[in-house]
């Protein structure tokens, strides 16, 4: 495989640090229409990610673990995809999605709930004994996120930032394999993520590109990278819906040929609410 | 200690001939080449304005730091990298990185950015004023103005460069390897190799971070922390008064007492620097090997042995430093008359690490250790040791010979190395024309 795009962006590293940035010109009025458009992203998503809970925890309450097991990836996608506006309310992200690290008592503390607690039943033990609580207690989380959501003003600055917020989540857990690690489904986060901040690029990429052409492609090389590394890792690239390999089977090479373009886009993404002049 | 007493502040300045009669060195040749370096390493100090009787107490490469003005600037460019023959800063660290540039092409930028960034920050300025929109090109952690204080970076380079991704393969240097485990190692692979290297030291730690987090910022796709050590020295002088000695270790000895005169430029050019005189690609001209090892001290049971004991273990006296044949820190230790080993034993550190054998002249290395602390093991204990850095022109005569000696000495009871690995230190950048690394691309090319 070609894992050579990372040159254009190694090659413009001293302009990025030593010129100061044109003032930016672009008028909040042009942000409306992005703005809306990405809200609508976000419902469409939130729709699927409801539907595919509901199956999820049926599976769960079921007692079917193959099920369950084979739900599990597919159903966070949508979640990944719209993390800067789920983060929004800390209180039920850290219901839905926390990691057994974010508590002291790891996986036996009581109040770790969500995604993966439920990871840990289907995949470590191999059993939903005793989950249907947390099952019920995952829909029920999501449910009030759709709610809240539906309700909510996005404001531009989050939605901007939100590119990079997924740029510097995948470079700081996906890379390393920790997000899910009884499943090994990293990569489908990973492309989720990814998904999610290329939505946010590419409906601001017209008003980028007029303040800066030059990060505003060197942003398109990098995520394009960035998604042939992740293709190679497709079961069935003609299924897309088929996911991708465990992420045990990412060799060292690979894992660190990702860093490279992740970084960049983590560096580069971080300049785009500047480039469209928001506070 | 005042500025009364310290009028200029430059290491590398030294008049007061009764300490200097005390290195070997400076009654030899070194001298002359010393004087000639004088002003280009110190720039706007003159030595006139030096007045001879307040003249700053000599200074050995591992002496407890003096020099702590934040004004302090090395050169950047010169034949030879700044770092090595530098005198200690009170601060160091080696932090080791995976190359994550793919080609030649980018590895040259990755080189070229590592030198300009290195040249800005060791000689310290302002960063322009940034539109507060934008994240700010700096870490902010040294304000709006950047001192130089003291701040050397050395960049070295691991034999993993040299594998097939970037063409340099013919140009290996000889004696570059990957670091092999010794028999008292316990080496923990993510505290080992490397790509590339770079030992940044500076008279304060917030410097040396400022620094790495500079070089970060500005390698995005190029670098990777692979992993990072830092370290210390003490700054208090190893007994009161004693301005000269050389700094102590954790295990309590003064550490870097016997260390070959980083200043006298000839015995450097024969032990540390590379030359035509070796069997080594010309593009390594003006470079060096270093080794560095992450020697953990096992410090509970070090301070429940017997003083009698710890001092034959390393053949020196605890407090003063002075050899167990007598004299003082600086006096040569006598193994002639004592064939047996019954003052110093055959078996003590120093006995085994220089034999002091004409036979075993070509293995003197140049030591540059930091002290180090990082936490608690899960079994209560401090992890706590050395970061050993050593150079030499030749690292299997140097570094890796002398440590085939040491195996089985008595110390490895209370050492533990756990990482670190070999690099080879890049020639120097000669002006801001050249870059890192320039021969070694010129040389593949
Ligand atoms: C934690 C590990 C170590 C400790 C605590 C330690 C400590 C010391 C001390 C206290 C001295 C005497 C003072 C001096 O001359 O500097 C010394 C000397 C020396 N050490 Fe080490 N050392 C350690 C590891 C090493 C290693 C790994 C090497 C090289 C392979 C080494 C090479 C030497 C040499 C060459 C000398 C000078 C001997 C002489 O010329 O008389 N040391 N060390």
């Amino acid at each position: 495989m070609n894992l050579r795009n990372t040159l254009p962006a190694l090659g413009a590293l001293a302009l990025m640090t030593f010129q100061l940035p044109a003032q930016a010109a672009v008028s909040p009025d042009a942000l409306v229409g992005p703005v809306a458009e990405y809200k609508l992203y976000v419902l469409d998503n939130l729709e699927d990610l409801v539907s595919h809970t509901e199956a999820f925890t049926a599976a769960i309450r079921a007692g079917d673990v193959d099920k369950a097991r084979a739900l599990y990836a597919p159903t966070r996608v949508y979640y990944e995809r719209i993390e800067p506006i789920a983060e929004l309310f800390a209180d039920l992200d850290a219901r839905i999605d926390a990691r057994e690290d974010d508590y002291e008592h790891g996986v036996k503390d009581p109040d770790f709930t969500g995604f993966h607690r439920l990871e840990y039943a289907l995949f470590h033990d191999h059993s939903t004994k005793g989950m249907n609580g947390y099952a019920q207690g995952l829909m029920d989380n999501i449910n009030t996120l759709d709610s809240r959501v539906q309700d909510l003003t996005f404001p531009p600055k989050t939605v901007v930032g939100g590119a990079a917020a997924l740029m510097e989540e995948v470079a700081a857990t996906k890379v390393s394999g920790e997000e899910d690690r009884y499943s090994r489904t990293d990569l489908w986060d990973f492309q989720a993520n990814v998904d999610g901040a290329r939505e946010i690029f590419s409906l601001f990429r017209p008003l980028a590109e007029q303040e800066d052409a030059d990060t505003v492609q060197r942003i398109q090389q990098n995520f394009d990278h960035v998604e042939a590394i992740l293709a190679e890792y497709r079961v069935d690239p003609q299924h897309p819906e088929k996911g991708f390999d465990a992420y045990d089977e990412v060799s060292d090479t690979h894992r660190r040929a990702l860093v490279g373009p992740v970084t960049v886009l983590a560096e580069d993404l971080s300049t785009l609410r500047g480039l469209l002049g928001l506070n | 200690m005042t500025d009364d007493q310290h009028p200029t502040r430059c290491p590398f300045i030294l008049t007061d001939d009764t300490a200097l009669d005390r290195r070997r060195f400076l009654r030899g040749a070194g001298m002359t080449g010393l004087g000639l370096g004088l002003s280009g390493l110190c720039p706007g100090q003159a030595l006139a304005r030096l007045p001879h009787e307040q003249a700053p107490h000599r200074q050995e490469m591992t002496s407890a730091p003096l020099e702590q003005s934040e004004q302090l600037a090395y050169p950047f460019y010169g034949r030879h990298q700044q770092g090595v023959v530098t005198p200690r800063q009170a601060t160091g660290m080696v932090v080791s990185f995976d190359i994550l540039a793919m080609d030649r092409d980018a590895l040259e930028t990755l080189l070229r950015t590592l030198t300009a960034r290195i040249a800005f920050l060791t000689r310290g300025g302002s960063y322009p004023e940034h539109d507060p929109r934008f994240p700010p090109p700096d870490s902010g952690t040294l304000g709006p103005h950047i001192a130089p204080d003291g701040l050397t970076m050395t960049v070295a380079v691991g034999t993993s460069l040299f594998d097939e991704r970037f063409g340099l393969a013919s140009q290996r240097p000889t004696h570059l390897q990957r670091m092999q485990k010794f028999p008292n190692d316990a080496l923990d692979a993510p505290r080992c190799h490397g790509d590339l290297a770079i030992q940044i030291c500076a008279n304060t730690i917030d410097t040396v971070y400022h620094a790495l987090r500079d070089i970060i910022k500005n390698t995005p796709g190029g670098l990777l922390v692979r992993w990072k050590q830092t370290g210390t020295v003490p700054l208090l002088p190893p007994s009161p008064g004693d301005l000269n000695g050389s700094a102590r270790n954790f295990l309590g000895f003064r550490d870097g007492s016997a260390n070959p005169a980083a200043e006298d430029q000839p015995l450097m050019n024969a032990l540390v620097w590379i030359d035509g005189q070796r069997d080594e690609p010309p593009w390594t001209h003006g470079g060096s090997y270093m080794a560095v090892r992450i020697i953990r001290n096992l410090v509970e049971r070090w301070d429940r042995t017997p003083l009698g004991e710890q001092e034959a273990i390393f053949g020196r006296r605890k407090m003063s430093g002075a050899p167990l044949s007598g004299g003082q820190e600086q006096d040569v230790p006598d193994y002639a008359a004592d064939p047996e080993g019954h003052v110093t034993p055959l078996d003590a550190h120093i006995r085994l690490a220089n034999p002091r054998t004409p036979a075993t002249e070509k293995h003197r290395i140049l030591r540059r250790p930091f002290n180090y602390a990082n936490g608690v093991e899960t079994n209560g204990q401090l992890d706590m040791g050395l970061l050993f850095i050593c150079f030499q022109a030749d690292l299997a005569a140097g570094f890796i010979a002398v440590q085939q000696r040491l195996d089985g000495e008595p110390l490895e009871e209370y050492i533990k190395p756990v990482g670190g690995g070999y690099f080879f230190v890049l020639p120097g950048v000669t002006d801001d024309s050249d870059f890192l690394g320039r021969s070694l691309l010129a040389a593949t090319a």
